[in-house]
């Protein structure tokens, strides 16, 4: 379908797991939509099975700054993310995993108490709440373990988890829940066990929006889906009710302007703000909807953290689904540990490639180096647990320029200390489930740049405190929509794509009944 | 510019210098031409990433990287010079692995040492070679994927259940805010 830019629309942006939801929310209920997406379309066909050359492919590699003191910002300075630009966003490269806030995720203040440096609050909403929506979400995805759908087999990094655990004794591992097909479901194919869900996965067994909300929004002829199309800019009324968007070819450098009546922003938590930063006026100097202050701060990451061991017989742990392997044992609210909050043990095999640039950053050397020569012989996991939100965690707009002439955004990440905790709680147990199965050497990595992107858009009961309400509209613009994980209060232990994807559901059904109730 | 962006993930602080890659050529003086110079190149990155599997002839590639970006532009020109005729001076090459490394340590914060360093952690583990010797198969989907008995081959341990133990659901279940606040709270920061 074809939309004027004169006509006021609803509009999308960014086309990642939380924008694609709510076009297709709002298409399939018969409401044109147009969808602009900063990257191109890259169909299955196209991806690659290497992991530089797929990295290249589709990660957002426009300029960023960083400050802070996590030690991603002396390792990965420029790049403190691994996201995507293309149709289908950040889900291009996920893995799958799939896990639900716990209830008391959603209460972190009122179960945790008062810790310091941290800005916990509790959401506006819970699990009651969200309970009928994140079965929603897992059945758009199609997470094995669920809705009777089967899990995935065994793979040899499972193997050498799963028994670790056993032995350790642990008990709730499993090989999911898995945002990749174990048996054909919903068009789409099961597993050949090819692994590269990373760079995008061939064989399209994975779940991500270019291969599902896209299509099925495409096919309601509802929406228009305007590609290599950047937001730079959200104008606003006498009223102060946005209006507009100003957005630009990134091919052309042309800028247009798509006239508006209802605005969704979906483009990940450090572009999100960087919108709405980018979108001051006079009316509102410090920032669109910022009159908390709010905007841009609490960003999270997740803790994470990795475990890699060798052992003296091999593994192969590259083969098969690149992260089919869970363990919740360790997610529970314990503060005996040390810290507040969980985590998941999840699997996790990377390629040389990869591996060599990830294992230790910036080291060198005979340790080094046997740890990689032991490749063929490694098993690795991935540490995914609630990091705290702090206000001086935040996306700012920094004096450096990126190569359009927009100002770059700068990441400031400091770890708290309840992190530094965590992970080092979660870095001994990892090393005790590889050390049960006879690990011969076994190596503790620091987080990558940051898969996970959280927060920096948070959502509040109270204007003051955040920047959206409940159902991710702007407390200050009432037809301006945050859709994406940005809007998180806090971010749990979870892997947080289904989460997103349980919220868009919930904000695509409440924003198409407000239409077409004429409120919005 | 394939080459251009992966150096942007690992050059830690050095984005600026790789990101005006692209403009290799019409160098007038070039450094790291004399014969020997390469060989020279490649002991440094064996030095720093010491596998005796891999030949010789494998770092002779990343060396030839190496010597590609030191030509990149004036700065890495008159860096890379600089780091190379300190190897030479010291007989880089002749010493012992020991020494190697106390040599590398002590030239550790120069730019020359991180144009190598960061340029050898790519290459070298993106080498097709090195993937061979590290058993590492890649990319299988033309073939249909990992076959039964090859993803799964591992048979020095038990077959895991892969089903979700039947008391998960009661535990992540549990989980109301009340009963978790009532825990207290033993901090230790
Ligand atoms: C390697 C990797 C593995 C992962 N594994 C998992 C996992 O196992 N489980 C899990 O839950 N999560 C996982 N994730 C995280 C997951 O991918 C993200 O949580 C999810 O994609 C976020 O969805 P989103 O819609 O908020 O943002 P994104 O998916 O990042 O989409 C944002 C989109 O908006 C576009 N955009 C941005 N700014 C603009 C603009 N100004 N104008 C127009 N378009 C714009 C971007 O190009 C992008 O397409 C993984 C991520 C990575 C990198």
């Amino acid at each position: 379908m074809k939309i004027d830019k004169k006509e006021k629309a609803v509009v999308v942006i960014g086309s990642g797991p939380g924008g694609a939801q709510v076009a297709y929310q709002l298409t399939k209920q018969g409401i044109p939509v147009v969808l602009l997406e900063a990257g191109r379309r890259i169909m299955k066909e196209e991806y690659v099975n290497e992991e530089w050359p797929a990295f290249s492919q589709m990660a957002w590699l426009d300029k960023r700054t960083m400050s802070g003191n996590a030690r991603i910002v002396k390792d990965f300075n420029g790049l403190p993310t691994w996201l995507v630009k293309a149709v289908g966003g950040t889900a291009t490269h996920w893995a799958g995993a799939t896990p639900r806030f716990l209830d008391y995720e959603w209460k972190t203040k009122s179960t945790y108490g008062s810790v310091d440096g941290a800005t916990l609050m509790d959401w506006p909403i819970d699990g009651k709440e969200m309970k009928p929506y994140y079965v929603k979400a897992e059945d758009a995805i199609g997470s094995t373990h669920r809705g009777g759908r089967p899990p995935l087999p065994a793979n040899n990094n499972y193997k050498v988890f799963a028994e670790g655990a056993k032995r350790v004794g642990y008990k709730f591992y499993a090989t999911g829940p898995y945002g990749t097909n174990a048996a054909p479901y919903d068009g789409r194919p099961a597993s050949i066990q090819d692994g590269f869900n990373f760079q995008g996965d061939k064989n399209g067994s994975k779940w991500n929006p270019n291969v599902s909300e896209i299509p099925k929004a495409l096919a309601t002829g509802k929406l228009e889906l305007r590609t290599n199309s950047q937001a730079v800019q959200i104008t606003t009324d006498s009223s102060g009710k946005a209006d507009g968007v100003l957005y630009m070819d990134t091919k052309t450098k042309a800028l247009h302007r798509q006239e508006a009546k209802v605005i969704c922003v979906a483009g990940n938590s450090i572009e999100t703000p960087r919108l709405f930063l980018m979108s001051a006026s006079s009316r509102f100097p410090n920032g669109l909807a910022n009159s908390s202050d709010q905007v841009g701060r609490n960003y999270m990451r997740h803790l994470t953290g990795s475990v890699y061991a060798t052992f003296d017989k091999p593994v192969n742990f590259f083969r098969g689904e690149t992260m089919a392997g869970f363990l919740a044992d360790e997610v529970k609210h314990n503060p005996k540990r040390g810290f507040v909050g969980g985590y998941y043990l999840e699997t996790l095999a990377l390629g040389p490639s990869f591996l060599g640039a990830f294992l230790d950053p910036g080291k060198w050397g005979k340790k080094f180096a046997d740890m990689m020569d032991g490749y063929q012989n490694m098993a690795g996991m991935w540490i995914v647990g609630e990091d705290m939100p702090q206000a001086n965690n935040r996306i700012t707009l920094g004096s450096a320029k990126d190569a359009f002439g927009l100002p770059a955004p700068n990441v400031h990440f400091d770890d708290h200390p309840n992190d530094t905790a965590m992970r080092n709680h979660a870095y001994e147990k990892g090393e005790a489930i590889y050390k049960a199965v006879g690990a011969t050497q076994t190596y503790r990595v620091t987080p990558y740049p940051h898969t996970h992107n959280l927060g920096s858009m948070r959502m509040s009961a109270k204007a003051k405190d955040g920047v959206v309400d409940k159902w991710g509209r702007c407390h200050d613009v009432k037809n301006l929509f945050v859709s994406d994980g940005s809007v998180m209060t806090t971010g749990a232990a979870c892997n947080p794509t289904l989460t997103i994807t349980a919220l868009a559901i919930r904000q695509g059904e409440y924003l198409a009944d407000q239409l077409k109730k004429g409120n919005v | 510019m394939k080459i251009t962006r992966r150096e942007l993930l690992i050059s830690a602080g050095s984005l600026l210098a790789y990101s005006q890659l692209g403009s290799l050529a019409n160098a007038e003086v070039n450094i790291a031409a004399q014969p020997g110079d390469q060989e020279m190149i490649a002991s440094m990155c064996k030095a720093l990433y010491p596998h005796d599997r891999f030949p010789m002839s494998i770092y002779m590639d990343v060396a030839a990287g190496a010597i590609k970006k030191g030509n990149a532009d004036t700065g890495a020109k008159i860096s890379f010079r600089a780091g190379l005729d300190g190897l030479k001076i010291n007989k880089f090459d002749k010493m012992n692995f020991k020494k190697q490394t106390k040599y590398l340590k002590s030239i550790e914060n120069t730019p020359f040492f991180g144009l190598v360093r960061g340029h050898t952690v790519v290459a070298l583990y993106d080498h097709k070679e090195v993937h061979k010797i590290f058993g590492y198969q890649g990319a299988s989907f033309d073939k249909g994927g990992y076959k039964d008995g090859e993803y799964n081959d591992l048979s020095w341990l038990p077959e895991p259940r892969i089903e979700e133990h039947p008391d998960l659901t009661a535990f992540l279940d549990d989980s109301s805010p009340k009963k978790y606040a009532s825990l207290k709270i033993k901090k230790t920061f």
